[in-house]
């Protein structure tokens, strides 16, 4: 089916030239649909060393509905949510603002940008946005210590 | 994100409120589709936005943050609960005049027509993607009924060729590859279909029906409108609330939004007009008059074939207009089309004694003109009487598929125009009503009485028409021979 052949060409592509600080492979071989994310978190954050594994899993209706994009390792991020789903569901990832010309590769390098700077305006740990916004400092500490704790191998 | 960035395309519907109008039940029917849609789309924030005596848009401002959050995360969750199949099969259209049975008068008077004009719709479910569908189908039913596989090729070409508009927007051909190839497959399967004689649009609606075929289609359709709208921004800019790329981004290029009149006149222009289909919007609305307001979005069409759309606000149909002959039986439309020409007869009857000779020949003298012109059929005599042309008469409807006939859907294609008249032999064998010619204009008379109301300018108003009937609150439409149609 179509799914699968632009799948396939867009895991490719990724392979073959993959973008800065992302490293992307299938979790299983044998399933096109779930992908292991290796990324590094951006420079001049306090996600800056970490090496992050994020799960990428295709909706068997893709391209028509997006990706959903979730962290399994822990990461301190007003945009991720604080619990074992580490999931992550805004912008481009949102159903109604999903566009079937979108590439994967866009969805990671949005992922990887939300590292750099979140948007605590859709935060879904308000908690975090609130102390992002209002206490930065304690934010980039705590960022730190827990990307040094869990996204350091 | 703020409450004035809602997706409206949602809900469309509430926009198409008439100021100071409130959600009058029975407003809107019960629909299956569209109005499950819109009032369901329409409660759910009603409930929440909606109290008596005050005005839901001009209360927003001064709703609590906390509301405006719980709306937007209501409108933001929305899903439309509908039911039945995308595209549904062709169906009488006094479904729709049934549903209107209670509600304003205005709409029951305008389903009740329509039912007449157009008797046939078929229903696209109204999912946020029903109006892209329904020119999809309608541009692919049309190409199937024109039975021609040079049109398919050159449409199929045409098609292709647009891949270049894609190039320039989608940039990487293997993030839109898939769905030309679901647009070609069914290219290639109305191919095969007529090859194979098939004029059963059966297996069209089934590559609807099916999520994958159909969602490729309707994307492909989608990013070829949005492409041609960047290539020729002059045209529609002016229209638009924002910025051009934000349109696309966020009304075209996204799954699910419904299509508004500036993306159906963008997906006319660029995907469907160099088809020579036209399209037509039937608008169903509570505007003055006794019938739907029609709107042609094409010039008149130059290879034959509509698309005709039945508009709601916020859902589309699709519409088939009544055949201009009636619904009958094949032998009943022998004695039809003799009646174009039955001025003759009945002012002398001298053409069957001159041609007594020929009379004897089967198949032969039920075309009185034959011999004489070279035309399918006779030109009508100038007549009050008589509107359709006269190729039109040879049509029989859809369900008496005699498949070497041509049938076009009207206005009658080019093609088939310039075909040699349609055989007389593939019509059922003479041999049984043979003998019943009555040739002698003594004994057609009545018949002929009978057969004119259907010659009318009236054509579609139809008594034979069964939907006429159907409808308990049928009221007959008086029409006067000096009305001009609207």
């Amino acid at each position: 089916m179509g799914s699968q052949k632009r799948i396939a060409k867009e895991l490719a592509e990724l392979v073959e030239s993959p973008p800065e600080g992302i490293v992307v492979k299938l979790a299983d071989e044998s399933n096109l649909y779930t992908w292991n994310v290796y990324m590094d978190g951006p420079e001049k954050s306090p996600y800056q060393n970490g090496k992050f594994l994020l799960n990428l899993s295709l909706p068997t209706e893709y391209p028509f509905k997006p990706p959903t994009v979730s962290f399994k390792t822990k990461i301190y991020h007003p945009n991720v949510t604080n619990d074992d789903k580490g999931s992550m569901c805004l912008g481009m990832l949102r159903a109604d603002e999903w566009k079937p010309s979108s590439k994967i590769l866009a969805v990671l390098q949005f992922a990887r940008q939300l590292l750099a700077e979140p948007m605590p305006d859709d935060a879904v740990e308000g908690r975090i946005a609130e102390q992002f916004k209002n206490d930065h400092s304690r934010y980039e500490e705590v960022a730190k210590e827990w990307t040094r704790k869990y996204a350091t191998l | 994100m703020s409450l004035s960035d809602l997706p409206w395309n949602h809900f469309d519907p509430i926009n198409h409120f008439p100021t100071g109008q409130d959600s009058t039940s029975g407003f809107y029917p019960q629909h299956p589709h569209s109005s499950a849609f819109f009032d369901h789309g329409y409660s759910q924030l009603s409930n929440a936005l909606y109290h008596p005596g005050s005005n839901f848009f001009f209360n927003m401002n001064t709703l609590s943050t906390a509301e405006m959050e719980r709306f937007q995360k209501l409108s933001n969750e929305f899903q439309p609960d509908v039911q039945g199949p995308p595209v549904s099969t062709k169906q009488s259209s006094s479904v729709i005049a049934m549903e209107y049975a209670n509600a304003d008068p205005t709409f029951a008077t305008k389903t009740n027509a329509l039912a007449i004009t157009h008797p046939l719709t078929r229903t696209m479910k109204g999912d946020g993607n029903c109006g892209w569908r329904a020119v999809a189908f309608g541009y692919f039913e049309n190409l199937l009924n024109l039975q021609n596989l040079m049109q398919v090729d050159h449409e199929l070409a045409r098609i292709r060729a647009l891949n270049a508009l894609l190039n320039q927007t989608v940039q990487e051909e293997h993030l839109y590859e898939i769905f030309v190839d679901a647009t070609e497959d069914v290219f290639n399967q109305i191919y095969d279909a007529i090859r194979n004689g098939i004029r059963d649009e059966t297996f069209l609606v089934n590559a609807f029906n099916q999520e994958y075929s159909s969602s490729a289609i309707i994307t492909h359709f989608r990013l070829l409108t949005s492409a041609w709208m960047k290539r020729h921004p002059s045209r529609y800019e002016a229209f638009l609330s924002m910025p051009l790329e934000q349109y696309c981004a966020t009304r075209i290029d996204v799954v699910r939004t419904e299509i508004d009149e500036i993306g159906l006149q963008a997906l006319v222009d660029g995907v469907i007009e160099g088809s020579g289909f036209a399209v037509e919007i039937m608008y169903l609305d509570r505007s003055e008059g006794e019938t739907v307001t029609p709107h042609l979005l094409t010039p008149p069409p130059a290879t034959g074939g509509t698309i005709c759309l039945l508009y709601r606000p916020g859902h589309y149909d699709l519409l088939y207009p009544a055949e201009p002959t009636v619904n009958m039986e094949p032998v009943v439309n022998y004695q039809y089309a003799m009646t174009s020409d039955y001025a003759p007869w009945d002012q002398g009857a001298l053409a069957f004694d001159v041609n007594s000779s020929l009379m004897t020949i089967p198949n032969l003298m039920m075309d009185p003109s034959f011999g004489m012109d070279p035309s399918p059929m006779p030109a009508a005599p100038p007549s009050p009487y008589r509107v359709s042309p006269p190729q039109e008469v040879y049509q029989p409807p859809p369900m008496h598929a005699s498949p070497p006939m041509s049938i076009a859907s009207p206005p009658p294609a080019p093609p088939r125009m310039s075909a040699p008249p349609p055989p007389m032999s593939s019509l059922p064998p003479r041999s049984s009503d043979g003998p019943q010619i009555r040739l002698n204009p003594l004994v057609m008379k009545p018949n002929l009485s009978h057969s004119l109301p259907v010659t009318t300018p009236f054509k579609n108003s139809s008594p034979y028409n069964q939907a006429h009937f159907q409808n308990q609150d049928f009221e007959p439409i008086h029409w006067e021979p000096s009305d001009s149609r609207k």
